[in-house]
């Protein structure tokens, strides 16, 4: 399968980098076609706390995108309460097989760490993103704490 | 041909954030907006049902079949078709099928140049050497080492297969095999994008719309099922240094279907059939004697 042979070379590659912002990466042995990891943003407000992610590869990887989900609760204005966030490089109509799952990683980083307010997926953050940026970064902040995995010491 | 949406699906009441396919509004007026209701998975499973019925009736790489039944495809009154094709008939022996999910150039042009080179080797050497080279041109233009390096190894894989030793079967198996088919694809839509990178300056002129080179290449060359059109077809052919002829089948009254030739002044080697979204493959009477004289057991 096309699949497992890319990501076995992708997961060792990715390992090897040993990302501070994208680390403890779990795959089951079973099911290479899944991957959980926890993203460590390092901008305001999401700096307190870490997210913890799930990396969907469909059996067609990669003639088809992965799918990315929050498995950890967020308040983003391009994260919905699913988990599901909107991420122009895995859509479907603009997925590139060439992508590696570390730029896919990196666009999804720069989006946490920077709200894109104009393409939201709840529209009520992005309003306050936009309007009240004191205000939504002291109740990301409050939400990060509350519902964020711990960082690690590192 | 990319999945032509049989049934419109109802207006999108509200602005698309994440980038579902625009589709055509259907003229439902009497439509009210749900909020309960997902129309993103609605449009989403309509097409993925569209997709499937292709992948159910038609081959990435079918059967050669006749004109005769070729034209059994138009209705008796399609009188523009049904000329054009006894036109073709005058000049071609056969046509090769080939799905249509918007990869069918790349797969018609893979498949029909492998197929020649299985006949007639004098392009071999020259053929192996581009596309050896090719891996360091597109790396030089900033590809990703990694993953592109995966899909050249395999592409060169297959070319050295049938370079070497391999039956007229394993070939066709080799394109029906989608996993070994779409690395064929990918390889060569990377090829076309490097070139229109590579040779941005005067590709720039071609290109509609306001966006660069680089921009089309991520928009309308690199994803799969992105169709392709004359600025696609001159890059991958000038890129790999293979001449094809194009017979164009369209709605214009003109009796005969006209040909293009890439480069225009050169003598194709393989001929594709285009009709609008669709590319097929077309064999000449020298063709076929050629395949029966020369194809390994």
């Amino acid at each position: 399968m096309a699949a497992t042979r890319r990501l076995q070379k992708e997961l060792a590659d990715l390992r090897k980098a040993e990302s501070k912002a994208f680390r403890n990466i779990q795959v089951d042995d079973s099911n290479i076609l899944l991957w959980q990891g926890l993203l460590v943003p390092d901008s305001q407000p999401y700096n307190k706390g870490a997210f913890r992610i799930q990396i969907d590869f469909p059996a067609e990887y990669p003639f088809k995108p992965p799918k990315i989900s929050f498995r950890t609760r967020i308040y983003h204005p391009n994260i919905d309460e699913r988990g599901q966030v909107c991420l122009p490089i895995i859509s479907p109509e603009n997925w590139k097989p060439a992508t590696k799952t570390d730029q896919v990683i990196q666009a999804l980083i720069a989006l946490v760490n920077d709200p894109e307010p104009e393409h939201p997926l709840r529209g009520d953050l992005a309003e306050e993103y936009s309007k009240d940026k004191k205000k939504f970064f002291k109740n990301a902040e409050e939400y990060t704490k509350k519902y964020g995995e711990k960082r690690p010491s590192d | 041909m990319t999945s032509q949406l049989g049934k419109a699906p109802r207006q999108l009441p509200v602005i698309r954030a994440c980038s579902i396919p625009r589709i055509e509004m259907a003229e439902e007026l009497d439509f009210q907006y749900d909020p309960e209701k997902n129309y993103d998975e609605e449009t989403l499973a309509q097409q993925k049902e569209i997709e499937r019925e292709i992948v159910d009736t038609q081959q990435l790489v079918g059967e050669r079949v006749s004109f005769d039944r070729l034209i059994r495809e138009y209705a008796q009154e399609d009188e523009i078709y049904r000329e054009k094709i006894e036109h073709l008939k005058n000049l071609y022996s056969c046509v090769r099928k080939t799905r249509g999910d918007g990869n069918c150039f790349y797969r018609a042009f893979g498949f029909a140049y492998l197929e020649k080179l299985l006949v007639d080797r004098t392009d071999v050497e020259r053929f192996k050497d581009v596309v050896s080279k090719s891996l360091k041109v597109l790396v030089g233009l900033g590809f990703p080492q990694f993953t592109i390096e995966d899909f050249h190894e395999t592409f060169l894989d297959i070319v050295n297969k049938v370079t070497n030793h391999c039956t007229h079967q394993e070939l066709i198996d080799t394109f029906n095999d989608q996993g070994l088919s779409d690395y064929i694809v990918v390889y060569l839509r990377l090829i076309v994008s490097g070139h229109l990178q590579q040779e941005a300056e005067f590709f720039a002129n071609f290109i509609e719309g306001d966006r660069t080179v680089k921009e089309f290449c991520n928009q309308e060359v690199e994803p799969m099922g992105k169709e392709s059109d004359h600025i696609h077809l001159k890059a991958l052919t000038d890129a790999l240094g293979v001449c094809i002829r194009v017979e164009y089948m369209d709605r214009v009254d003109t009796h005969t279907c006209n040909h293009i030739n890439f480069p225009e002044d050169s003598k194709p080697t393989i001929v594709l059939l285009y009709r609008p979204g669709h590319y097929d493959i077309l064999y000449s009477n020298a063709d076929m004697i050629l395949f029966q004289r020369n194809l390994p057991k």
